[in-house]
């Protein structure tokens, strides 16, 4: 298209009237003013009141003793930082946090990228197997929540009811400080992968079948055609989903305050969960500032790498 | 030229349209005032559970019986409540009173920020004034700070005994446990089918619930934290008492290990468990659940008839523009008619020690508010301990931590907390 363009550019330049451009190069800036600032202006009010302003609004109460409700806030720099890099529960936070975010979306993305391979044909019963699949993620966090503990509860829940038929003995899924994390991860994993799955379906079914075709006319099989024609088309479906899932993860919160409360004994206490004991609980809003500020750091490192990785072109 | 003027109208008019569309919900908001003669006080609750008619039948009645003030009372979820009333209330805004959180510790927030009004003034043992002497002592020594009281209970609860009959009477066992040594018989006794329990003796909250771990340790003479402030979690008495207890889980499987209180209730009521230590607002539930359900005294340990009370603080604004209607209120609200009422209705106990109760399974309740002790009261940092300290050291023990050296870093933590230096 570039080529194309650039002589149909040259021809418009040569074809214009000299003297209207020059005064146009010669009118000051403002009077070439865009109304379309106008236009995304209230757009851009809002995200500045209530996004960029909190944000920078958050930084500077981190700096502070900063206690809801108090007359005067004591200036403490970065005491919040400092007291937050020696304080073992933030780093088991931030490691809950981790571990669940690395299983989550690698499951995920995994199951979705499988099921949109299975699925990608029209029929009915693929139709009526995708539904299912994308359910839980329309569904909400805290009901999903609710419903899971209930299954997984040793006493009454349907899952040890199931294993206990089957001889085997029941699990406290989310008492046990070994199953309460996996258990969380597998829910997280649930609720999760059918947006990857339509996601990667849409890619899937944007494959060239002309590529296929040449594939399979060179010799190359179902597995050598997965991994070297559709993989690598899939990339920019895999980055978005892949970036999408880590910044959801990194924010766990409702389904751990739903199922376990960050326990048991902190095993499933996420970086967001911490936040709020701190600053709504206990009122410390300029720590939990720190442990906000910190987070956004992370997922913004987080999200360069990801992009830097998964890196693609359009003409790769 | 003339199209920049139109896009340009047209994008003012999307701006004052989007700004009408935002300034459209800004208006609510829980506010009071006078017309007409009659002062409107707001209330602000977090009684979202079953017990709320009873509270709203209380307020409909101080309502019928005091033309000159309208009390509006709002519910909404504790949380909520949390995240909103202390800046509310710093800064002159919000309800005249409310109940900031179900945890009476929480009162110390809001008198550091003076945000509360003291209620002094209203104190005395007429009918028409606060008689704090009337509350159990362990409340009335809650809610005094310095010397002044600045709230009242909203309510008041005591922890009873709560026991399956049926389970009494297939283990051969006639009457509930009286004795410490008694409990810990019948609780294991009870606990059928070994390491995987069919049923369990006891079903034992540690968190999200009221506490039930502190009961058993004063049973006995442990504590948590003494009245100078330092730990006392790590004493004799108290490993004892939580080496027993969490030996009898860990190891006996009275109860299952890490439940919530709704856990624990669910436990008592699918009768896979045959007994719990709960307050009054339980015992509808377990008999809408089909259990033929007892309710005793906790068992009386070496130290004495104790359980634990809870109760709800109420407060009022300091910056409220009716001091008086607000103060009114609360005096009417604690005196001996309104308390009566409310107990009957609600079936908790009333909050003063003077009112006579009918109902043998509110009695029950009643009778233990003497001797009931209020968790970590008095602490500026008792939310902290709590969930910092306390409840983690539960979760340790129950999952077989060394009782000593587990409570001897409570006892390190919880110095820290409340700055006890020995």
């Amino acid at each position: 298209m570039a080529h194309l363009a650039e002589p149909a550019a040259e021809a418009a330049n040569r074809s214009a009237p000299r003297g209207p451009e020059r005064r146009e190069r010669g009118r000051s800036p403002r009077s070439r003013f865009n109304p379309a600032y106008l236009f995304v202006a209230p757009a851009l009010l809002l995200a500045a009141v209530f996004i960029v302003w909190p944000i920078i609004q958050s930084g500077w109460m981190s700096l502070h003793d900063w206690t809801i409700g108090d007359d005067s806030h004591k200036w403490l720099g970065f005491g919040n930082y400092t007291e937050l890099f020696h304080d073992s529960r933030f780093w088991n936070s931030l490691k809950v946090t981790l571990v669940y975010a690395v299983f989550v979306v690698v499951g995920q993305v995994t199951i979705g990228l499988a099921l949109a391979q299975w699925l990608r044909r029209t029929t009915w019963y693929t139709m009526l197997l995708r539904s299912a699949f994308f359910f839980p993620t329309i569904a909400s966090l805290a009901v999903t929540g609710i419903v899971w503990k209930f299954l997984l509860d040793p006493q009454v829940g349907l899952v040890d009811g199931w294993l206990g038929k089957l001889g085997f003995h029941a699990q406290a899924w989310l008492q046990d400080t070994h199953l309460a994390l996996p258990a969380l991860i597998a829910v997280g994993i649930w609720k999760n992968f059918g947006f990857s799955m339509i996601v990667l379906l849409a890619g899937v079914q944007g494959v060239s079948k002309e590529l296929l075709e040449a594939a399979t006319l060179d010799g190359a099989g179902a597995v050598a055609r997965f991994r070297h024609v559709t993989l690598p088309a899939l990339r920019p479906a895999i980055l978005f989903c892949v970036v999408i899932g880590t910044v959801n993860a990194l924010q766990l919160f409702d389904l751990t305050y739903v199922m376990t409360d960050g326990g048991p004994l902190f095993h499933t206490e996420s970086i967001v969960m911490y936040l709020y004991q701190r600053g709504f609980v206990d009122f410390r809003l300029g720590y939990a500032s720190a442990i906000a500020w910190v987070l956004f750091l992370i997922i913004i490192a987080v999200s360069v790498v990801q992009l830097r990785m998964l890196r693609y072109r359009d003409d790769d | 030229m003339k199209t920049h003027v139109k896009v340009a109208a047209a994008a003012v008019a999307a701006g004052l349209l989007a700004a009408a569309g935002c300034s459209s919900s800004s208006s609510s908001g829980s506010g009071s005032g006078s017309g007409g003669g009659v002062v409107k006080l707001s209330v602000l609750t977090g009684f979202t559970g079953p017990d709320g008619p009873s509270y709203q039948a209380l307020v409909s009645q101080f309502n019928a019986s005091h033309p000159n003030i309208k009390v509006t009372m709002d519910i909404q979820p504790w949380d909520a409540i949390g995240q909103k009333l202390p800046a509310e209330w710093a800064t002159g805004q919000g309800p005249d009173l409310a109940t900031p959180n179900f945890d009476p510790g929480v009162i110390f927030n809001y008198i550091k920020t003076n945000s509360v009004l003291p209620l002094d003034a209203s104190v005395g043992t007429g009918d028409a004034q606060i008689n704090s002497s009337a509350f159990p002592s362990s409340v009335t020594k809650a809610f005094t700070v310095n010397g002044h009281l600045y709230a009242v209970p909203a309510n008041l609860a005591t922890v009873a005994l709560y026991y399956n009959k049926a389970m009494f009477t297939a283990a051969g066992i006639a009457d509930p446990p009286k004795t410490s040594d008694e409990f810990v018989a019948d609780v294991k006794k009870l606990t059928l089918g070994g390491a995987s329990p069919t049923q369990y003796g006891i079903s034992l909250a540690d968190h999200q619930t009221i506490e039930m771990w502190p009961i058993l340790q004063w049973m006995n003479g442990g504590d948590i934290v003494g009245p100078d402030g330092c730990a006392t979690i790590n004493s004799a008495a108290s490993v004892q008492a939580l080496s027993t207890w969490a030996g009898l889980v860990q190891n006996d499987h009275v109860s299952p290990v890490g439940q919530t209180g709704a856990d624990a209730d669910t436990l008592f009521s699918a009768k896979k468990a045959a007994m719990e230590l709960n307050g009054p607002w339980a015992a509808d539930g377990f008999r809408k659940a089909g259990i033929d359900v007892g309710i005793a005294p906790v068992p009386v340990g070496s130290a004495g008839p104790v359980t634990i009370a809870s109760t709800v603080p109420m407060m009022i604004a300091k910056n409220t523009k009716h001091k008086t209607e607000a103060l009114e209120f609360l005096s009417w609200w604690t005196g001996k008619t309104a308390q009566a009422a409310f107990s009957k209705s609600s079936g908790f106990p009333p909050s003063r020690t003077d009112v006579t109760v009918d109902d043998p399974n509110v009695a029950v309740f009643a009778q233990a508010l003497p001797t009931a002790r209020l968790y970590l009261a008095g602490l500026p940092s008792s939310s902290q301990i709590d969930s910092d300290v306390y409840t983690p050291l539960l979760g340790q023990l129950t999952r077989g931590a060394d009782a000593q050296k587990s409570a001897d870093a409570a006892a390190k933590s919880i110095n820290q907390l409340t700055g006890c230096k020995s």
